[in-house]
């Protein structure tokens, strides 16, 4: 070692060269970083959601569709002509904007596109509901209001799209579009778009107003969010940082050099990231924060020493002194590195990329700050000038430091009673976590979009799809009066599910169709109870749109159907109670032994999915960084039951972090899901450098009060300093636009504080009863 | 003797048919314009009446096809016509049968009748709009029309061009009308004429956005009772990737088709009875 580090002393303008050199590199690379908001890009590529998603999406097109809301809440609602004549021209205007596909009726629904189809004594008339309006003489205003009070009748007695398309109140409509294909890039746009849009609508006529939802522009939005979330926080946890060297250090170098040394170990993480190809994530975007609050602790450990050892001028040579600090410091930093390190490293344990991308980066982060450490601040310290006046500051909070010593010494009993109180809190909330995988639970409450889909679902069908593929095994297979049957039944066991909103099939519109060609006659709105009348109706059908438009919920082959379930919530509970209550149905209605293949699709099933991956890969991933972290600290310290009590306070720690989660309603989503891991692994090590000096003090022969209180003033204080680091750092997230991040800083921080106070406090308290 | 004399007869009695087919072709108008050329192919003889077997494929964009085969029968009434066509397979839709009684302009809607040979009725369907696409094919009720309608696009020649081996007149038609343009889904379309048949070979046409959305290749043409006649055409949706392909067989003209053909009885009736 001291060979290295008598090398990197002898030529300290070349190491720093060679550092700015990597770090120009990166810089270079940084550009070519990518975003990924796809939700189910979130899935391993070998999980069935992201299969059957990619298969459904492939025989029956995408169901990500764009969603606007009108409502009008004058009493005619959106039964009147100027309403009306709004629909068709937003309804026209989407139609010619480029961003959108309309080559099919399914590809842009609204009140002026949708067809009507209504039986009489000798016929059938397929026409679009708006067409009796538009065709009279808009100055005959008993015409119009009549043709109005038709389309509102029709409406609601055709049913299909009540609800679906116009809401039963009468006060509202969707315009439901769909996304150019694998133009992912433009949901931002879109999005941006469509509010202009709806604004100068909005401007223009008072009565109306527009709500903008659907998963395209949810997933856009985040795309926005994320960069400019990025570049928002960065300067703020600077800040942060800034001022606590500041007051730690208040000398220039003191804040520069640890600042640069985190600032270059963030750009080498995101240069890899983007030279690796790994995308940017929702919780990815963190990395930033994480390495600049975690990575400053080395430096300020090598600047303290660097500082204190000047300070009893230990040393003639600076030369000398700075060997000395590198000699001392180099094991403990990597062995605290190595079991932060480890926490991150346990989320490799989650099947879900963005979980995995984050830990395995987090940990380069750290690795990288360790070595720039290593390299830059002995080149540096060499290269500046010497200040002798440094050396004499004296670090903030040494009173309290001080205090703290003799306070544990004086108050065991309370502090035992208390964090025993806090662990009972604490059980009762783990017994009530819950998962949540909702992509719109994503965003804040107060955030236009939720609020958008939160009003959408309470007056429509519901925003979030959740879908159905079944293979009959046989051509023409779906044709058979059984299947349509057992479709039509599936389908109403559906709907008297819980915020199931809509459902839609091949069955509905074969009844549709039954009943039309039957006089319309209601007794006939059923299935055909023939195979030949099912596929003339098909082939009916087939006459009124578009290829595409056939191939929405059957195959051409009439083998496969496609079942659409329309959710007004994509919250993981609601959404798995319905599968697990209507998937045993499915399996009855159509059984393998029968060779039919029934699978589940969809966003519905992709956060459903998630969900479980979140709580596997969190157990996974907590068990793994409990072992590997006791095994470290075995290691360390040499002694099972030295291991065992610097467990302690991260155990503690995260318990009461769940609880907080449990106990304050936040559901381990996919970012809270990473507060476990991430606090065991910062935590650890406060415990380590905490046992260390406690023990190197009681082997030189003290006594246990003055070893508490020696502990407690020196590394008591860089423990401190820490904290405020991390807490402050991830407090920052408090500010964050997006839910989730809010979610993990706060977590974060509360769980820091818990730590802290759990390794300075009650740390005291456990190592007084080892001694008898 | 006499086989060695007969033979160059038949050769010359039949350039002699073909030779005015040519010529009345070649030379449309004099000094030719988008319109004037339109208007010859809208003139173009197709016959008093047709019988013709369709082959309709549908082919999606993973490579699926659904396939339809019927009989059609078509009588001109001056410039209006009636059709009927009968499905032949798949057997599930075998005998059921469409009536089409098209008008010339579009002042009046056209009518149609369905017979379900499933529910025994026929029924009365309501008529679609011309930019609707026809029996969930590529190809809309405008497409399907031998012509389009004249009046309702500004024709532009473009020039001449090789298409296959052939001397095309290439044609760019605009829908003069904003109402036009979206009742037909098309901002434009361009056309190549076959000089010496005055059929279009290929037609390329752009949707509402300006983008390309679909072109039709006619690649096979024949001339039957001395009547050029499409074999096998093919639209492709650029966007949508999706294709369908039609073939027309068996074709006779003028075999003097009788009205009582075109009426709700023989719509019942099913083909094998003819």
């Amino acid at each position: 070692m001291s060979s290295i580090f008598q090398r990197i002393l002898a030529h300290p303008k070349t190491v720093l060269l060679l550092l700015f050199l990597l770090t120009a590199l990166a810089i270079g690379q940084i550009r070519h970083l990518t975003m990924e908001t796809d939700l189910d890009a979130m899935l391993p590529k070998q999980s069935d959601a992201y299969i059957n998603t990619k298969v459904l999406e492939e025989r029956f097109g995408s169901t990500d569709m764009v969603i606007i809301g009108l409502m009008n809440n004058s009493p005619s609602g959106i039964y009147n002509a100027a309403t009306l004549n709004l629909v068709q021209e937003l309804t026209d205007w989407l139609s010619t904007e480029p961003l959108f596909r309309t080559l099919a009726l399914n590809d842009l629904l609204s009140l002026a596109t949708i067809k009507d189809i209504q039986g009489s004594e000798d016929g059938m008339s397929v026409l679009p509901f708006l067409n009796d309006f538009l065709d009279i003489d808009a100055n005959n205003s008993e015409a119009v209001t009549q043709a109005i009070e038709h389309l509102k009748t029709r409406m609601h007695d055709f049913g299909i799209y009540e609800d679906v398309i116009a809401s039963a109140d009468g006060h509202g409509t969707l315009f439901i579009v769909r996304p150019q294909p694998n133009a992912r890039h433009t949901y931002a746009a879109i999005y941006d778009l469509l509010q202009t849009k709806v604004t100068s609508l909005e401007a223009e006529h008072p009565e109306v107003q527009f709500f903008i939802a659907g998963r395209p522009v949810i997933e856009g939005v985040f795309g926005q969010y994320m960069p400019q979330e990025m570049k928002r926080m960065q300067p703020l946890v600077m800040g942060v940082l800034i001022l606590l060297l500041f007051l730690s250090f208040r000398t220039p170098r003191g804040v520069g050099l640890p600042m640069l040394v985190v600032l270059m170990a963030e750009i080498w993480t995101l240069g890899t990231m983007a030279a690796l190809k790994a995308p940017m994530y929702t919780i990815t975007t963190m990395l930033p924060i994480l390495i600049l609050a975690i990575g400053i602790a080395d430096a300020v450990h090598f600047l303290s020493r660097e500082r204190l050892l000047a300070h009893y001028q230990a040393y003639a040579h600076r030369k000398e002194r700075i060997t000395e600090v590198m000699h001392e410091l180099w094991k403990p930093m990597l062995l605290t590195s190595v079991t932060t390190g480890a926490g991150f490293l346990s989320m490799m344990a989650s099947e879900l990329p963005p979980i995995r991308d984050f830990g395995l980066f987090a940990t380069l982060g750290i690795a990288y700050a360790l070595l720039i450490t290593m390299l830059l601040l002995p080149s540096a310290l060499i290269l500046l000038p010497e200040k002798s006046s440094h050396a004499e500051r004296k670090p903030l909070f040494s009173g309290y430091v001080q205090w703290l010593g003799n306070t544990v010494l004086n108050y065991p009993k309370r502090i035992t009673i208390l964090f025993a109180l806090l662990i009972m809190v604490a059980f009762i909330g783990v017994v009530k976590l819950q998962v949540n995988a909702s992509l719109v639970e994503q965003f804040k409450p107060g955030d236009p979009l939720r609020a958008a889909d939160t009003f959408l679902n309470a007056h429509f069908s519901g925003t979030t799809t959740l879908d159905i593929m079944i293979d009959t095994g046989r051509e023409n297979g779906l044709l058979e009066p059984v299947f349509l049957q057992h479709l039509a039944q599936l389908q109403q066991q559906l709907e008297q599910q819980p915020m199931v909103g809509d459902t839609a099939s091949i069955a509905e519109f074969l009844s549709t169709m039954n009943q039309a060609l039957h006089n319309d006659d209601p007794a006939w709105r059923k299935v055909p109870d023939n195979s030949e009348l099912a596929a003339q109706y098909l082939l009916l059908y087939s006459f009124s749109g578009a290829p595409d438009d056939f191939e929405t919920f059957i195959t051409g082959d009439y083998q496969q159907a496609h079942l659409r379930i329309n959710l007004k919530t994509d919250a993981t509970n609601t959404v798995q109670a319905i599968i697990a209550n209507i998937d045993t149905a499915l399996q009855n209605y159509f059984p393998a032994e029968q060779g039919f293949k029934v699978a589940w699709a969809g966003t519905g099933f992709t956060v459903s999915r998630l969900a479980d991956m979140i709580i596997n890969g969190q157990i996974a991933s907590l068990i793994v960084s409990v072992i590997a972290i006791f095994l470290l600290c075995w290691w360390i310290f040499g002694r099972v039951s030295m291991a065992g009590i610097a467990m302690i306070p991260v155990a503690l720690a995260v318990t009461v972090n769940y609880g907080m989660m449990g106990n304050f309603g936040i559901p381990l989503d996919i970012a809270t899901a990473l507060t476990g891991a991430m606090a065991m692994g910062i935590g650890v090590d406060f415990a380590i450098h905490y046992l260390h000096r406690y023990h190197e003090l009681k082997a030189s022969g003290k006594d246990y009060p003055s070893c508490v209180r020696e502990t407690n003033s020196t590394v008591g204080h860089a423990i401190l300093f820490n904290s405020f680091v991390v807490v402050g750092g991830f407090l920052v997230l408090l500010s964050a636009a997006l839910y989730p991040q809010m979610k993990l800083g706060a977590l974060i921080a509360a769980t820091m504080v818990i730590c802290y106070l759990a390794t300075c406090y009650l740390f005291p308290v456990l190592l007084r009863l080892q001694k008898h | 003797m006499k086989f060695t004399t007969l033979l160059p007869l038949s050769l010359i009695s039949f350039t002699l048919l073909a030779i005015p087919t040519y010529s009345q072709a070649e030379t449309p108008v004099e000094n030719p314009t988008g319109l004037s050329i339109m208007q010859a192919v809208d003139q173009r003889d197709d016959g008093e009446d047709l019988i013709q077997k369709i082959d309709q494929k549908l082919i999606d964009k993973r490579g699926g096809v659904r396939e339809r085969h019927m009989i059609a029968f078509r009588k001109d009434y001056g410039a209006d016509s009636k059709s009927i066509s009968y499905f032949l397979k798949p057997a599930n839709i075998l005998d059921t049968a469409l009536l089409t009684y098209d008008y010339d302009g579009v002042a009046r809607d056209d009518d149609q009748w369905l017979y379900l040979p499933a529910l025994k009725k026929v029924r009365r369907i309501s008529s679609s709009d011309r930019g609707d696409y026809f029996m969930g094919t590529d190809f809309t009720f405008e497409d399907i029309k031998q012509t389009p309608e004249l009046e309702d696009y500004n024709w532009t020649l473009l020039g001449s061009e090789i298409i296959d081996n052939h001397d095309c007149w290439k044609i760019s038609a605009t829908p003069k009308t904003e109402d036009l343009q979206k009742n037909l889904g098309y901002t434009k379309t361009i056309s190549y004429i076959r000089k010496d048949i005055l059929i279009a070979v290929r037609i390329d046409y752009w949707d509402r956005k300006a983008q390309h959305l679909k072109t039709l290749i006619v690649d096979k043409v024949e001339a039957i009772d001395g009547i050029w006649s499409v074999r096998h055409m093919v639209m492709k949706n650029i966007q949508s990737q999706h294709i369908t392909e039609l073939s027309f067989s068996e074709q006779q003209y003028n075999s003097n088709l009788s009205d009582r053909l075109f009426s709700e009885r023989m719509l019942k009736m099913g083909y094998r009875a003819n």
